[in-house]
């Protein structure tokens, strides 16, 4: 039997795990949980096995490198992880309430990866990345930013359960406006040339951080503004996965990648970085109406989720305990990435951006663990802070390529 | 009298900036800021030439920034300023909290009275029917199933038991920042007394400096002060400056592998490496290494790094072949010349010429046919050897051998002539660093991986049990506290009052 048709029984194990754990909170039937349970821990025995073999099969292939190395192999370790994570809240709180959230993201990864066809061939690797610091560094970054998604998936039940009510609708029409007026003037910007370009993204960066703050310090007493916040987290989760799996499928059908180019330069072109305007439009317009939905259906939802999940105070400390695990693997992650590049090229820490966001990631996630110890700040804020490491996380993984390197006429980062 | 008051002065002033520097707000404002700061410098690309920033911006704007230090942004005085502040709030942290937290941990197991119990934050009390023997057993044994260390005392027929658990994880805040200090120490000393370099070094050739990137902070100083000269050899024209290593080294060989489809070398490198020698300032050998990349050569506390190649415009190496009798086994000969040049071969009788050498050749395996490719920047990719192979005066016949051959050669006569290497046209780029401070922070990276496990996984946790008789019956009181880490604690703390329960 070869790795891959371990990896697909692993992705049928986990469909039906996702469908057990709906129909647990739909049902509220113990034995329906424990089934889900069970097959999970199936799926993640089987998906286990199945990177073991990827790895030998390296070894036979005479390539005998780590199976960490490229889009494919990181998504299947992304979902391997995040059920890994998964499994042990599930046994640690003893609760199932949160596998129907977790478990269709893993799902979903694992079922886009063989509909997007994305290559599963084994390739070599350049000089500098054969050492086994970097499978470290690969490995616990992983399980790193697993951790922190659970975290995120947590904090934005806990925000939603701690919302009396969605505030006016004026809110959303402000929230979409910005939005609209954001993408407009961005979009000029970015045709204005690169100058143009450049003081958008800092612009807009200074907008987010200033609204990050005000949430942080004042958050608790303006809930309608934590309850854009939230809807707009949720929708950049939901429209990021939705987009890239496009973007994905769309780049299979039209372009073979050559060697040595990464997919992530490609993310983004059929929607948001389209040549088309009509596909411009239609993603935004998408996105405006996700974000819509979200925000007018949350409520709702709320409803819905407070019968199932445990009270504010666990949901609390499944974030901070989520977190603590996140932030020590976090720590692994720069640090064996430090050793690598001392080993490699005697320089430990280079301030180049990848490290620089990894680092600021750290930070937030530091200003998390303090802030329990600054009067006034408690659990609105923390799940504030605690999503705002998570779209750090996300920036790390995805903008410093996607943003910063496209930021500049000159010279390609990384 | 005024004396005094000047220095009630200045009490309250260092008090006032040790009070500053212990608070854990300002811990969080300066991770703001930091965090904040060090996005400008990832947006902002760093170290680039003037004219490349011309064309990014405008001059106005190139002019603040270079101001404010944006260009180097995490090297000007006031982001390593933030850098120390965030340090001194940790040091004066650390100081002033670890004293208790040391008492907290070394304090010893004591009874707990009646106003403790009204204290601790889980209690419950239980009947057990079996008497004060019966309970006092359970009670121990339940605690010690959860590993908790415990003191007995009894007095007027009360029975007192103290136990804790992991004392010691009070630590692991401690080991976490210190560690944070000790990185920063260490990468200090690094600046000051370490340097980063580089070194092209053509194959056969020696070196006695390496260039610099930049200069040790100390002997810059040191040299500025005039107390002590620097090492550093400036180039009066202006060039990179150079240190001296106090010793030679040598590039003997150089080589690079690549990565074959379906036998055919891809261009791609999946290897290379460079063999160094290192000679002392007698021209005495004192050491070898065969360097890769991930796998770097010291020598006095400077490292050698393998981080580049390429080949030197328009230099001429030596071909070096190998001959052997087919018949017998033996290592045969080592030829070596130049290209285009011939060297009689006296054990086979043989004139060979090097006719021309290619640096990407490749042998069609059906055909036996070879095709020249494009080699980017003349790369050896398959350096391929065109050979005229003379009897006397009269050419025998011609051939082609290559590094890596898809079929044998034509080889007509009774010996072998193979191709072992093409030495001297290309140069092995090395990283050369030294840095002091660098097994410092590897003690930090160390102490801060294990500090955050401490501090996250483990709890301090104390129970106490009192067991008095009560008409025959025991009544068992349980009280405890964690310092952390609470609803895991309610949950150990409810079953071991279950387990004496029992
Ligand atoms: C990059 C810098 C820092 C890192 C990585 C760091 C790390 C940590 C960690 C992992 C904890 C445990 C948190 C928890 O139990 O939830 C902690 C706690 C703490 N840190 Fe820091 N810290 C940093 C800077 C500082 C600074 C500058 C201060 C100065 C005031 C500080 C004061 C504290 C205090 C008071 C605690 C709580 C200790 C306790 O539980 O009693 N930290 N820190």
């Amino acid at each position: 039997m070869e790795s891959a048709q371990l990896f697909n029984f692993a992705t049928v194990a986990y469909l039906v795990s996702m469908v057990g754990y709906i129909s647990y909170l739909a049902f509220r039937n113990e034995g329906i949980g424990k089934v889900a349970s069970y097959v999970t821990y199936a799926g993640l025995v089987l998906q286990t096995i199945a990177l073991a073999m990827r790895w030998i099969e390296s070894y036979q292939m005479g390539i005998g490198r780590v199976p960490l190395s490229n889009l494919y192999e990181s998504l299947v370790f992304f979902t391997w992880s995040t059920v890994l994570i998964y499994l042990l809240v599930e046994w640690k709180y003893k609760t199932r309430a949160f596998g129907a959230f977790v478990m269709p993201v893993a799902f979903l990864a694992l079922a886009f990866i063989n509909f997007a066809g994305i290559s599963t061939d084994i390739s070599p690797l350049v000089p500098a990345l054969k050492s086994n610091w970097l499978f470290y560094h690969v490995l616990i970054s992983f399980l790193g930013y697993a951790a922190f998604g659970v975290a995120f998936a947590v904090s934005m039940i806990f925000l939603l359960i701690d919302m009396e009510d969605r505030g006016p609708v004026r809110d959303l029409g402000i929230g979409l406006g910005a939005m609209a007026a954001l993408a407009v003037i961005g979009y000029a910007m970015a045709a204005a040339g690169e100058r143009m370009k450049l003081i958008f993204w800092m612009g807009l960066g200074v907008l987010v951080l200033v609204w990050f703050l005000y949430l942080v310090m004042r958050g608790a007493k303006n809930k309608p503004q934590v309850y854009l916040f939230w809807s707009m987290c949720v929708t950049l989760a939901i429209g990021l996965m939705v987009a890239m799996g496009f973007d994905i499928v769309y780049l299979n059908l039209t372009h073979t990648l050559q060697p040595g180019e990464s997919m992530k330069q490609h993310l983004f072109k059929a929607s948001f970085l389209s040549k088309s305007l009509v596909n411009v439009v239609v993603a935004w317009g998408l996105i405006a109406g996700l974000f819509w939905f979200i925000w007018s259906k949350g409520m709702s939802l709320k409803k819905l989720l407070v019968q199932y999940v445990p009270s504010q105070e666990i949901l609390d400390d499944v974030t901070y305990r989520m977190i603590a695990i996140g932030w020590p693997l976090l720590t692994g992650g720069i640090i064996t990435g430090a050793v690598w590049a001392n080993s490699a090229w005697g320089t430990y820490w280079g301030w180049d951006p990848k490290e620089t966001w990894s680092l600021i990631t750290w930070f937030v996630y530091a200003i998390y663990l303090h802030s329990r110890y600054v009067r006034g700040w408690k659990g609105t804020q923390m799940a504030v802070i605690s999503a705002v490491g998570f779209l750090a996380v996300i920036f790390t993984y995805l903008g410093v390529n996607l943003v910063l390197s496209g930021l500049h006429s000159y010279g390609g980062m990384n | 009298m005024e004396k005094q008051d000047q220095q009630g002065m200045v009490e309250v002033v260092a008090d006032k900036i040790w009070k500053f520097f212990s608070s854990v707000k300002l811990a969080v404002v300066l991770l703001i800021i930091l965090a904040v700061v060090s996005v400008i410098g990832t947006v902002i690309q760093q170290n680039q030439a003037p004219e490349e920033y011309l064309k990014e911006y405008s001059l106005t704007t190139v002019q603040w920034f270079e101001t404010l230090g944006f260009f180097d942004l995490y090297h000007t005085w006031w982001f390593v300023l933030l850098l120390l502040l965030l340090t001194a709030n940790l040091t004066i942290c650390t100081l002033e909290r670890f004293p208790h937290a040391w008492k907290a941990m070394r304090a010893p197991l004591k009874p707990l009275e009646d106003d403790g119990f009204k204290a601790v934050p889980y209690k419950k009390e239980i009947m057990i029917k079996g008497g004060m023997e019966a309970a006092e057993t359970a009670a121990l044994r339940a605690l010690q199933g959860k590993r908790y260390t415990h003191q007995l005392t009894k007095e007027q027929g009360v029975t007192h038991l103290a136990s804790q658990k992991g004392a010691y994880s009070r630590m692991g805040v401690y080991v976490t920042h210190v560690s944070i200090i000790l990185i920063f120490v260490g990468a200090l000393i690094g600046a000051f007394f370490g340097f980063k370099g580089f070194l092209n070094l053509p194959e056969g050739e020696a070196s006695a400096v390496v260039y610099l990137r930049n200069e040790p902070l100390w002997d810059q100083i040191m040299d500025g002060f005039g107390i002590s000269k620097s090492p550093v050899i400036h180039d009066p024209r202006g060039g990179v400056p150079a240190m001296p290593l106090g010793y030679y080294v040598r590039t003997d060989d150089f080589e690079v592998d690549y990565y074959a489809n379906a036998g055919r070398p891809t261009g791609m490198p999946s290897e290379y490496w460079s063999i160094l020698s290192v000679y002392d300032l007698q021209q005495q050998k004192v050491l070898e290494k065969r360097i890769r990349v991930n796998d770097p050569l010291t020598h006095h506390g400077i490292t050698f790094y393998q981080s580049s190649y390429g080949t030197i415009p328009n230099a001429t190496g030596r071909i070096v072949l190998n001959v052997s009798q087919k018949n017998s086994p033996g290592p045969g000969e080592t030829v070596v010349l130049m290209p285009g040049t011939s060297v009689y071969v006296k054990s086979i009788d043989r004139t060979i010429k090097a006719a021309g050498l290619a640096p990407f050749g490749m042998r069609d395996a059906a055909t036996g046919q070879v095709q020249y490719y494009q080699a980017r920047n003349e790369e050896l990719i398959n350096p391929t050897v065109e050979l005229e192979v003379y009897r006397g005066k009269s050419l025998a016949y011609k051939t082609q051998v290559m590094k890596v051959d898809s079929s044998e050669p034509s080889m007509p006569e009774d010996y072998r002539i193979s191709y072992v290497d093409y030495w001297g046209a290309r140069y092995t780029g090395l990283q050369v660093t030294k840095d002091p401070g660098v097994w410092i922070v590897y003690a930090g990276f160390i102490m801060l991986c294990v500090g955050p496990l401490i501090a996250f996984f483990g709890s301090h946790r104390k129970l106490w049990v009192r067991i008095q008789d009560r008409k025959g019956q025991a009544a068992v009181l349980v009280g405890g506290s964690s310092n952390r880490n609470r609803l895991a604690f309610e949950r150990e703390f409810n079953s071991i009052v279950e387990a004496i329960a029992k």
